[in-house]
């Protein structure tokens, strides 16, 4: 009879907790939009896994001598795991929109208003009872706002490693819907006349350029933001991977094997984090309306800025553009081509949005090299 | 509350110095690009399109047909898509 109770105190059916269960639903429901929805599918489905893993009682996957565990102290919370994607994603992007039409830097400036005001919101948060965001707190859940998701991990795991978790998933969640939160705003803010607005077509960009390209932005930020130089200079070494030309090799495992090795694993450490205790609380329904605050703000201003420039340059700026200012790469270029067609069914924005769009991608490490410099002990 | 208040005047002081912060590093990014890269692109221009141009120089243009350098062009260009697009 003693062993029996034993069989029985050994399954996971005796050994559930509420939250446990909770947060298994919650795995699943990420699963769901993954596989369903087609939501970032690559980074959900191993989250949403891992959320599942982490929550299996006895199990110990997340506890000292567990896999997720140790993937995570050795990829998160090192920082490895993001700064080896962002390098990944260097080697995805080429510069050339920008480097052809560089006053789009300024719009992928304006973008990153969304994560300082939403600094500020999350502050203002406090005043209701039962949130205490420290200002680290808050660097952390404004960088939602940068709209890139390494970047997004690698601030969180530095600065508010306790909600990384709930950061994480408003970051991808909000990425995913950007088709869906964008045209709003974007419709919003601009008249059918500026939807309409055809731009100039962009220069041919050499070689020499884009080679020269990386190398100038990391001595930058070797220069003025050491802080940012982990992100900066990875997402650098990558570029310059693709555009040498010289370690085709490199560069293609860079933008393939290895960062979809690293996507696998990223994902289940991130789905360590979603434990029943770290995530069911009235922080992270903060954090997600937050998240979509910064978003809406960072587009907002984008489109702003774009329509500011509209009127202070000689050559015609499209609005629309600017909201791809919020990185979200190459989501936000996209949406912004679509709602331009909307209004003008020969005009094609998808090259004059990717500038914004890859200065979106600068400007939110800038940003998080601030936040890092200014808060981070 | 006093140190809600703190709070707000430092979350204050970090928005306007970030924004100040990524404009100045953004926009200076701007001007290299305008001041050094551009001018310094026209002296060193893609070897690939001499490459090109070459060829068409020394033979005087086959009539019938697409140049082969065209062909060649054209076929990177439709493979360097599609693996682009591949998704």
């Amino acid at each position: 009879m003693e062993q029996l109770n034993t069989l029985w105190m050994s399954t996971g059916l005796a050994n559930f907790e509420m939250g446990q269960v909770i947060m298994m639903l919650v795995g699943c429901g990420l699963l769901y939009l993954a596989i369903a929805r087609n939501f970032e599918p690559l980074l959900l489905v191993p989250m949403g896994f891992g959320a599942i893993l982490t929550n299996i009682p006895l199990a110990g996957f997340s506890e000292v001598g567990g896999l997720l565990h140790y993937v995570y102290y050795a990829g998160i919370d090192t920082g490895i795991f993001p700064l080896l994607i962002f390098m990944g994603v260097g080697a995805m992007t080429d510069f050339g929109a920008l480097i052809a039409n560089p006053k789009m830097l300024f719009l992928g400036a304006a973008a990153q208003f969304g994560i300082f005001a939403t600094l500020f919101g999350a502050i203002a948060l406090n005043a209701i009872p039962g949130f205490e965001f420290s200002l680290q707190d808050a660097s952390a859940i404004a960088i939602i706002g940068g709209a890139d998701g390494p970047t997004a991990i690698f601030l969180a795991s530095k600065l508010a490693p306790e909600l990384l978790g709930a950061i994480a998933v408003a970051a991808y969640s909000y990425m995913a819907l950007v088709p869906i939160i964008q045209p709003p705003i974007m419709k919003l803010f601009t008249n059918e006349e500026e939807r309409k607005i055809e731009m100039a077509q962009l220069r041919h960009v050499t070689k020499f350029e884009k080679v020269i390209f990386p190398l100038a932005v990391l001595l930058m930020a070797i220069f003025f933001l050491p802080s940012a130089a982990p992100l900066v200079g990875m997402f650098c070494l990558g570029n310059l991977m693709r555009e040498c030309g010289v370690v085709d090799r490199l560069s293609s495992t860079a933008q393939n094997e290895l960062i979809n090795i690293v996507t696998i694993f990223l994902g289940l450490g991130v789905g360590s984090k979603l434990s029943a205790e770290a995530f069911l609380n009235v922080e992270t329904l903060g954090i997600l309306a937050l998240g979509a605050v910064a978003f809406s703000i960072g587009t907002t201003s984008g489109v702003l800025m774009a329509k500011l420039m509209n009127k202070l340059s000689k050559d015609p700026i499209n609005p629309l553009i600017g909201a791809a200012g919020v990185s979200a790469v190459p989501m936000a270029a996209r949406v912004a081509n679509k709602v331009g067609l909307e209004a003008n069914p020969h005009n094609f924005l998808l090259m004059h949005a990717m500038g914004p769009n890859v200065a979106g991608v600068l400007g939110s490490a800038v940003a998080a090299g601030i936040l890092l410099a200014l808060v981070g002990s | 509350m006093e140190a809600l208040d703190q709070l707000f005047i430092e979350a204050g002081t970090l928005m306007l110095a970030g924004m100040v912060f990524v404009f100045a590093f953004l926009g200076l990014l701007v001007v290299i690009i305008n001041a050094v890269l551009t001018p310094l692109a026209s002296k060193f221009p893609d070897p690939v399109a001499q490459s090109v141009t070459r060829p068409t120089l020394k033979k005087p243009a086959p009539q019938q047909g697409v140049s082969p350098t065209v062909v060649a062009a054209i076929s990177a260009a439709v493979s360097q898509y599609r693996q682009k697009h591949k998704e």
